[in-house]
């Protein structure tokens, strides 16, 4: 079709800027449309990144830029398994300290030039190098030997097995040597101009507006269909809303208002704009100081677990959109423990624990108390509306019970620097993240609570400790799985801390994007990316002047 | 008073706030809502006979919550006024009467005070301090009695040297009596209108810290924090941010009525 070509050409080579988008007329976006490649798809990030390399950069704009132009060794396939990607198959020795990797052969840099073992090593060498200046390093120091035998195989040897080991090779985006080489990694150019080897290269970075990628012919994961990615930067969440519904930008992450309340109302935005869902990354939870009476006794956290209605914070924190989870793990993944269930709610269970642990209102007051002490605690928590409104669910949930809890909500910088490195609190409303490699060993270890620490919450117990010593030495899956699922279920027991909700990613989508997978993999809406495609008909027309 | 009534302005502000007093007060007898209680069920309506300013994320009455963070509001700007108007007499009458070092002294306290934005004056304090209500009325109460201090001594430094003052100092009169009998009596005019416009300045600094998250805490409402509450929803639930929006507009425009009418009122030299 050489006519279309020309036709997609003609309005490329027009298009720069913001022009003003004309939706062409009656467009059917249900209609099933073939496979193409070409169009442009715009998303909006909050922030700009400061360069385009991911360990030294750090924030997530960059990762989220840079995971378009990068490839790791590894990646997690749609079911969060690991699979190949720069790696065509990797081997663990017998004594589980050696990992071998293949790559696959004929490999390019987006430049043309080769991609071979000696850029994983030179990467390797990059991020455990002391002047740069990155905080992922830590990992890869546990390799005490890395070598290249020959150009498509990559060893790596630790001092003792060490079980996240792969998932750290997921997370290591590999750089070019011959461009890198004996340049500073801080303050190189490549940062602004990068060469990578994923399916998408930088066109064009215009700073305080956006970034936009073109599709890479070399790519090594096979070609991408959409033509350009554009991000356009939009610190304002309520703006990138309005640019969505003016169809100025094509995706975006929705809040549960947006999503349940605003969408439905608006037959206009739902006939052009998909709305989906995927598992959150993270989860939030109440977390008591383990330190401090009376949350050192076990029936006391029991007891408010069974208080709190995690149903009821789904329904009014997230207005439906998220589940309970009863582990630290994405729900439904290998390592959630699927016997787990989150503590019913159930008052009467709690106040017969408080009574057990010695509470009752001896003074007539409606708050229960012991030794002539009420049953009361302050929940901190940051300015988080999300966790302000779980907040005050908890309170008033804890109050029927007879436990008076305030809450006080503080700017992130002092709430952390002043009450969580300090240990000066009584309980918290925080979130962690759902991490994809089971090792929680920093966040639950009884050796992990220092100032600045992870395991601020004071936790400690032996049988806990010794599971996530022996989580990072185990590397056969089914017995890794093992330990961990007994670990979520003492963690559970303990109830060191209630988990209260994971909420839902929201994804919406202009409808002129095709080729989604509907109801997303546990692995997210974008798994995908690279087969989705822009049906021509469908195609925003923009005439730019620029 | 007839001659405050008499005077549209004041009077119009005297109807505004003591409208809002009364709501204020009557709190519980008007609406039928624990301002407290939360619904899942009926999160963000919009306004119904039922909830007359709809509901807020947690499903809460905002009417009712409008209600109780009225008193929030009126109580904040009158006791901090007050502390003000107190430190500001004392160290104006001080300062103005027994003059010298002392004088000096107190007006470069002033100065100094003067110079260091309040707003972020109180915002640094109260991010040390616990936020509650008391705190922040104390804060506020202590970072704003420069104006009345000046004022006050002024009025004490001019009225020094008129011929009543200087009579009664020569019949022997002390300290004590010429000012509590002679001096502050005929100050109070200025001190009035200076409070009743402090008052309103006070309810817009709560407001502010409130809408900051470092005002009136959880699960109590105040406006401020009913409108930090609508933000997140205001192209879609303009209710939250409205309602209280107006109420601070309308009970700072009452204050700030009332005290220009007062001014116009209470000055011997107007025309009335």
């Amino acid at each position: 079709m050489p006519f279309n070509r020309l036709f997609y050409l003609a309005i490329f080579s027009l298009l720069a800027g913001c022009g003003e988008p004309q939706q062409s007329a009656n467009v059917d976006y249900e209609q099933v449309y073939p496979a193409v490649t070409g169009g442009n798809m715009i998303n909006a990030m909050t922030g700009e990144p400061s360069g385009l390399i991911p360990m030294i950069a750090g924030e997530s704009a960059a990762s989220a830029i840079a995971s378009n132009i990068f490839n790791s060794l590894l990646k997690y396939d749609k079911n969060l398994e690991l699979e190949g990607e720069l790696a065509d198959s990797w081997t663990i020795a017998a004594d589980h300290r050696t990992i071998t990797f293949k790559l696959k052969p004929d490999m390019k840099w987006a430049d043309g030039k080769p991609l071979t073992s000696a850029d994983v090593l030179f990467t390797w060498q990059l991020v455990t190098d002391e002047n740069t200046r990155t905080p992922y390093g830590s990992d890869y120091k546990l390799v005490i030997k890395a070598e290249t035998p020959d150009a498509l195989t990559f060893r790596v040897s630790y001092q003792e097995p060490y079980a996240p080991a792969l998932d750290t090779w997921a997370g290591l985006q590999i750089l070019p040597k011959h461009l890198l080489e004996g340049q500073d990694i801080n303050t190189t150019t490549f940062a602004r101009n990068p060469v990578g080897s994923h399916y998408y290269k930088l066109e064009q970075w215009r700073n305080g507006e956006r970034i936009s990628l073109v599709r890479n012919p070399l790519a090594t994961q096979g070609e991408a269909r959409i033509e350009r990615l554009v991000s356009r930067f939009i610190p304002d969440a309520a703006s990138q809303f309005l640019e969505l519904m003016a169809d100025n930008i094509d995706t975006m992450n929705l809040n549960p208002i947006q999503y349940a309340r605003i969408f439905p109302s608006r037959p206009d935005l739902t006939q052009k704009i998909g709305l989906y869902k995927e598992l959150g990354n993270s989860y939030t939870y109440l977390g008591f100081n383990l330190k401090r009476k009376p949350f050192n006794d076990v029936r006391v956290r029991q007891a408010i677990n069974y208080a709190i209605n995690k149903q009821e914070l789904i329904d009014g924190v997230l207005l439906g959109l998220g589940e309970p989870v009863s582990s630290p793990y994405k729900p439904g993944t290998r390592w959630t423990n699927p016997e787990l269930q989150p503590y019913s709610y159930d008052a009467q269970k709690a106040i017969a624990l408080l009574k057990e642990a010695g509470y009752a209102d001896h003074d007539g007051d409606g708050i229960l108390d012991k030794d002539g002490k009420p049953l009361t605690f302050e929940m901190l928590t940051n300015q988080n509306k999300q966790r302000e409104m779980s907040a005050v669910l908890i309170q008033r949930r804890l109050k029927e019970i007879g436990i008076d809890a305030r809450i006080r909500v503080l700017e992130w910088a002092s709430f952390i620097g002043r009450f969580i490195k300090t240990g000066e609190f009584d309980a918290v409303v925080l979130g962690w993240s759902l991490s994809l490699d089971p090792d929680q060993y920093s966040i639950w270890h009884s050796s992990q609570q220092a100032p600045g620490q992870f395991n601020f919450i004071g936790y400690s117990n032996p049988q806990v400790d010794r599971l996530l010593e022996q989580g990072r030495l185990e590397l056969d899956i089914e017995k890794r799985t093992k330990i961990y699922h007994e670990f979520a279920r003492l963690l559970q027991e303990d109830s060191p801390i209630v988990y209260l909700y994971a909420g839902y990613g929201l994804p919406a989508i202009h409808k002129r994007i095709k080729g989604i997978d509907d109801p997303a993999p546990p692995a997210g809406i974008g798994h995908n990316s690279h087969e989705w495609y822009i049906p021509q008909p469908l195609r925003r027309l923009e005439i730019s002047a620029q | 008073m007839r001659r405050i009534l008499s005077n549209p302005m004041a009077f119009g502000g005297f109807i505004i706030i003591a409208v809002i007093m009364l709501l204020a007060l009557a709190a519980p007898l008007i609406t039928p809502f624990d301002p407290e209680a939360i619904d899942v069920k009926s999160i963000l309506l919009p306004p119904s006979s039922t909830h007359w300013m709809g509901t807020d994320g947690l499903g809460r009455d905002v009417f009712s919550r409008m209600l109780y963070g009225a008193r929030v509001s009126l109580m904040v700007g009158i006791v901090a006024v007050g502390i003000a108007t107190l430190i500001g007499i004392v160290l104006g009458s001080i300062s103005g009467y027994y003059r010298g070092w002392v004088d000096v002294f107190i007006m470069r306290v002033v100065d100094v005070m003067l110079s260091i934005p309040t707003f972020f004056l109180i915002l640094a304090v109260i991010a040390f301090l616990t936020p509650s209500i008391w705190n922040i009325m104390i804060v506020i109460g202590l970072t704003s009695w420069m104006g009345v201090t000046r004022l006050v001594r002024a009025e004490f430094l001019s009225l020094r040297n008129r011929e009543f003052v200087m009579a009664s100092e020569a019949l022997g009169a002390r300290d004590g009596r010429l000012i509590f009998k002679h001096l502050l009596p005929n100050s109070l005019t200025p001190i009035i209108v200076s409070s009743v416009l402090g008052v309103a300045s006070a309810v817009l600094v709560e407001s502010g810290l409130s809408f900051l998250g470092l005002g009136v805490q959880a699960p109590q409402s105040s406006w401020g924090n009913i409108l930090t509450d609508g933000k997140e929803y205001i192209e879609f639930a303009w209710w939250l941010s409205l309602f209280p929006g107006l109420a601070i507009l309308i009970t700072v425009l009452g204050y700030n009525l009332l005290g220009e009418g007062l001014r116009d009122a209470l000055d011997p030299r107007s025309s009335n």
